[in-house]
């Protein structure tokens, strides 16, 4: 059995179809936003700062219908079943990623409501870590669909 | 003479004393008939795909998926009510089902719609 890909009423009603496509945004927007900001340190540049903040706020955004969709694949695919190995693991790191992401943002957040202060450089290492948790959430993600294996 | 009567008849009654020991030693006694085997099929999950895909099997026969991938799989049913359906399966994990009525029982994995495959019981 082929699937059309020009049939786009399945692919948007698939009930696991939706979290694999909308997880992209969180990861392309935070590690862009994580980029820039590195950039922005080096260069001590603010516009790349602004750049900073909105990719951030969209990635924060985008992370909710993310897990959320992630949720209802797990509700409607497995029924909700009790979940382990990989699936739990992609699960747990799902959650906390989505959390650093909200974390990164919040601290930008905080600081651009008082323009005279500067970002805090321990929000670099924080941006690290949540970049090395994003990677490995999404590559349990690739694994699990088939996309990172030989499938 | 008499003497050699009595030997053959108590060797006799040993022999058949014997038998009716050993007989009863066996797991069925004298009526022992040998029940045929459930019959069983094996299906493999493997490369993210099962194999074989399509499986035809007497009423009564057992299928038993065994996850021989990387990653987890599920069985389930595509009929509505499901007739059977698994918990995620690990590696190396198995989940067996009985078709007890003949039909055809398409099925695929839950968590990788596009891997389908049939049983046909006939």
């Amino acid at each position: 059995m082929s699937i059309n890909p020009f049939d786009i009423k399945s692919a948007l009603l698939a009930k696991h179809a939706q979290h694999v496509v909308l997880i992209h945004f969180p990861i392309a927007l935070f590690l862009g936003a994580v980029a820039f900001d590195y950039l922005a340190q080096c260069k001590k540049n603010r516009t790349l700062v602004e750049a900073v903040y909105f990719n951030l706020l969209l990635a924060a955004i985008s992370t909710v219908p993310v897990v959320a969709t992630g949720l209802a694949a797990w509700q409607w695919a497995l029924e909700g079943q009790k979940l382990k190995g990989i699936l739990l693991m992609h699960l747990i790191l799902g959650c906390v990623s989505s959390a650093l992401i909200w974390l990164v943002f919040w601290i930008h957040w905080r600081v651009r409501r008082h323009p005279g202060q500067s970002l805090p450089k321990y929000r670099l290492p924080i941006e690290a870590l949540a970049v090395l948790i994003v990677g490995l959430t999404g590559h349990l993600g690739g694994f699990l669909s088939g996309v990172n294996g030989p499938g | 003479m008499m003497k050699g009567r009595r030997v053959w008849i108590a060797g006799l009654a040993a022999a058949m004393i014997a038998m009716v020991l050993l007989s009863a030693g066996s797991p069925n006694g004298a009526a022992n008939t040998q029940q045929a085997a459930p019959a069983t099929v094996e299906v493999k999950i493997d490369n993210f795909s099962f194999g074989p895909a399509t499986v035809t099997v007497a009423v009564g026969t057992t299928v038993t998926w065994i996850n021989r991938d990387d990653i987890p799989h599920t069985v389930v049913s595509t009929d509505d009510p499901k007739a059977f359906k698994s918990k995620v399966l690990d590696t190396d994990e198995k989940f067996s089902y009985t078709f007890a009525k003949p039909g055809t029982y398409p099925y695929f994995c839950s968590v990788h719609p596009k891997m389908t495959g049939t049983v046909v019981v006939k």
